[in-house]
């Protein structure tokens, strides 16, 4: 498994964002659901090493993040994109992946090949050259996930990747998830079900911070079936019962 | 082991090393780039042509004077900007929201920082080297003796460092978009009102305020005919490049500390204080802020310890060498032809000005007893004393100093008085001969009788300086005031006789002139 996580809580304060998760992730993609609120992106900020958890213990590709050079081995295969993506306006497109290269310590004769790669698998190619300030949101977006593939990693982290992006830029994407999770553990928070249904081999649905479902797309969707609940398509049923579920 | 057996490829710990660096390059390469420093490059530019080289424009073409206004003028804009975009530049992870990307990293923050820091501050030290490279080249185009001195460079690139490390720390600690500004403002207050006071308000002696670049400018003869001790800029130095390093360390430990105490408050600070990993970076941050701070508080001790030296300037014993002491042997320049007037190769550029000036006065006295046959430049300082100018010496030498030259240059404070000038040399060697002093220590000049200033009125007059305006004025404690009617009318008179009475008056009364026993009615 290249993520355990055993009784992970994390408190801000009096505020419980965490409250005791357990799970493991192993390779693929695994899809992290839940309202506003529920504590994903605090559970990813601590599988990103960028905070630690007030109690439990989390292992990531096999090392413990808690102590100093394990957490340098994570964090060399490690990508992270966070929810509010910061950039630097007067970098151009080009050099904000490879600034971000070069702090992934990747070989600096592999840096170039590494951000044209990267920059060409998120669809960038031809805006190589732009600063950062001209581009439109779905295309920082774009920029942000290219920063976190620059290394190729094996521990991808993505907080509502797909927040800004137009339909085709999202079906597109759903194919780099895909690919992705084909050599890496790739975790998504996001609460978009249809992007789990589409990109997902398993997923988690958190509310309140707690975990309160795990298993494929298909087993949530199958939690909606005969219900009333609300949802459009058969995986928001599924997410709507289990959360109904979990509150009642 | 054979030639062909020598592998020319690096090792593997080599190849580590040589790709640290190479990363380390392009980052630093990404951050000059990039950098906030060349937006506000006209700015500094600006500042800069308006109070530092037009102030060095009204010293005369002296090294050492020149060079003052790098601590004085140059270094104070430069703080305010290096402060504020260092700080600028310091909390841009936070002001940006890239911290949390860039915390995921494995490259740990000092070192992050320490690539941005650096990007910043290579800028705006390119910038003050510029800077200083205006001032040296328009100084060398005009000097006619002497070289560029270096401390006040070194002076001016700790100082920038030092305020590009107070400000990049303020930034890192309180990010946010007002810190920059208020950064700048901060020190800039700090420096133009703060710091010496702040320096100098525990002492004892004062001298603790010698810490500070900014001095009043030196001598206008400082460095000429001796040597400058670099006593108090190597402690200026020291001190400066003291809190630079302690910044350093501070930032070392501010980033390493952020995350944990960040993470879960005193109980997590506890657990990653424990934990054994990462103590090597802490245990190099705590050794550069303890060397920083024994560096800056050695130079605060020193700068307590400083005394004036026998050149005008100051010593510090511990630094002292006594070879500073020692004039400088140099051959003067003097001219060939009518009065001989002699001055130091530095002010050899108004050589023919002063004997222009001297010419027609010495010519008036010339023959008469203790009459100076020619003009002798010396140290404005000995003995740590001022010296007023005086005639001494068989054949009689008027020796003067150099402190008028500066009154042939600040077009920027004033336009300069050619006339008034040239009066004040000429006084000098009057005011000498009439008095019969000596060269002499001290602060006080030369005050001259009643009958005394209406004969130099007179020679003056007679020598083609207009006296219209200043004829009969008399100098009280210093001050020119007009003198009695009676003194005017003197003058006047004295200078209507012909030449050759004059003289002659002058040979057979000069020895009661000079001795106060001639009065106002007495003069012909």
């Amino acid at each position: 498994m290249n993520i355990e996580i055993s009784g992970v809580t994390r408190r801000f304060g009096r505020n419980l964002a965490v409250a005791g998760v357990d799970v493991e992730i192993g390779p693929g993609v695994f899809g992290l659901l839940g309202p506003n609120g529920a504590g994903k992106t605090t559970l990813l900020r601590m599988m990103a090493t960028v905070i630690t958890p007030s109690a439990g213990t989390l292992r990531l590709l096999g090392r413990d993040p808690v102590r100093y050079e394990p957490r340098r081995e994570i964090r060399r295969r490690l990508g992270y994109l966070p929810q509010n993506l910061g950039y630097y306006p007067g970098f151009t497109v080009v050099e904000f992946v490879e600034y971000f290269a070069l702090l992934k310590q990747v070989p600096p004769a592999r840096v170039a090949a590494a951000v044209a790669a990267a920059v060409e698998r998120v669809d960038l190619g031809g805006k190589a050259r732009a600063k950062l300030r001209t581009l439109s949101g779905g295309m920082l977006r774009r920029v942000g996930i290219a920063q976190a593939i620059v290394n190729e990693p094996g521990l991808l982290l993505l907080d509502e990747p797909t927040a800004g992006l137009d339909p085709e830029q999202r079906v597109a994407f759903r194919g780099l998830l895909r690919d992705l999770g084909q050599r890496a553990t790739v975790v998504v928070s996001t609460h978009l079900v249809e992007d789990v249904g589409a990109a997902c081999t398993e997923v988690a649905l958190m509310d309140a911070g707690k975990i309160v479902f795990h298993g494929t797309p298909a087993e949530l969707t199958a939690r909606g079936e005969g219900t009333t609940t609300a949802g459009d398509a058969p995986l928001e049923r599924g997410y709507s019962a289990v959360l109904l579920e979990s509150r009642s | 082991m054979t030639a062909a057996g020598i592998s020319l490829r690096p090792g593997p710990a080599t190849a580590r090393r040589m790709a640290r660096v190479a990363a380390a390059g392009r980052l630093l390469r990404l951050e000059l780039k990039r950098n906030a420093v060349p937006y506000v490059l006209p700015l500094l530019a600006a500042a800069f042509y308006f109070d530092t080289v037009r102030t060095a424009d009204g010293f005369p073409p002296v090294w050492t004077l020149r060079a003052s206004v790098i601590g004085d003028h140059m270094l104070f804009e430069f703080s305010a900007f290096a402060a504020g975009l260092a700080a600028w530049a310091g909390s841009r992870e936070r002001r940006r929201k890239t911290l949390d990307m860039a915390a995921t990293t494995p490259r740990a923050a000092w070192a992050r920082l320490s690539v941005t820091l650096a990007g910043t501050l290579c800028w705006l030290l390119l910038a003050l080297l510029a800077g200083v490279a205006v001032l040296y080249i328009q100084t060398a185009l005009q000097a006619t003796w002497g070289g560029p001195p270096l401390w006040p460079v070194f002076v001016g690139a700790a100082g920038v460092t030092a305020v590009t490390m107070i400000g990049f720390t303020c930034g890192v600690v309180f990010p946010g978009r007002f810190t920059a500004p208020l950064v700048a403002i901060g020190v800039l207050v700090l420096y133009q009102t703060g710091l010496r006071q702040a320096l100098g308000v525990t002492s004892s002696s004062g001298t603790y305020a010698l810490l500070s670049p900014a001095n009043a400018p030196p001598s206008v003869d400082a460095g000429v005919y001796y040597h400058l001790a670099p006593d108090v800029p190597i402690t200026q130095v020291m001190f400066m490049g003291g809190i630079a390093i302690a910044l350093l360390g501070v930032l070392g430990l501010v980033a390493a500390l952020r995350q944990p105490a960040s993470a879960g408050g005193l109980r997590s600070l506890r657990a990653a204080l424990a934990r054994s990993d990462g103590w090597l970076l802490r245990g190099v941050a705590v050794i550069l802020v303890a060397c920083g701070v024994a560096a800056s508080w050695t130079a605060f001790a020193l700068a307590g310890t400083a005394k004036p030296d026998a050149t005008g300037g100051w010593q510090i014993p511990a630094l002292h060498s006594a070879a500073s002491d020692h004039p400088m042997p140099v051959t003067q320049d003097c001219t060939s032809s009518g009065f001989g007037v002699c001055v130091h190769p530095a002010f050899s550029f108004y050589l023919h000005d002063l004997a222009a000036a001297l010419d027609p006065v010495a010519a008036e006295i010339a023959g008469l007893p203790g009459a100076p046959t020619r003009a002798e430049e010396v140290a404005s300082v000995s003995g740590g004393q001022d010296v007023q100018s005086g005639i001494s010496g068989n054949p009689p030498v008027f020796e003067f100093t150099a402190e008028r030259v500066g009154s042939m240059f600040g077009q920027f404070y004033g336009i300069p008085d050619p006339v008034g000038w040239r009066e004040g040399f000429q006084q000098g060697l009057l005011d000498a001969f009439l008095t019969g002093r000596p060269p002499h220590a001290g602060t006080v000049p030369i005050q001259l009788g009643a009958a005394q200033q209406a004969v130099e009125d007179a020679l003056l007059t007679t020598a083609g300086t207009n006296l219209s305006a200043t004829i009969g004025t008399m100098l009280q404690n210093g001050q020119p005031v007009a003198g009695p009617p009676a003194a005017v009318s003197a003058a006047h008179r004295f200078a209507t006789l012909s030449a050759g009475a004059r003289h002659a008056w002058l040979a057979a009364h000069l020895a009661a002139l000079r001795t106060g026993k001639i009065t106002l009615a007495q003069i012909p």
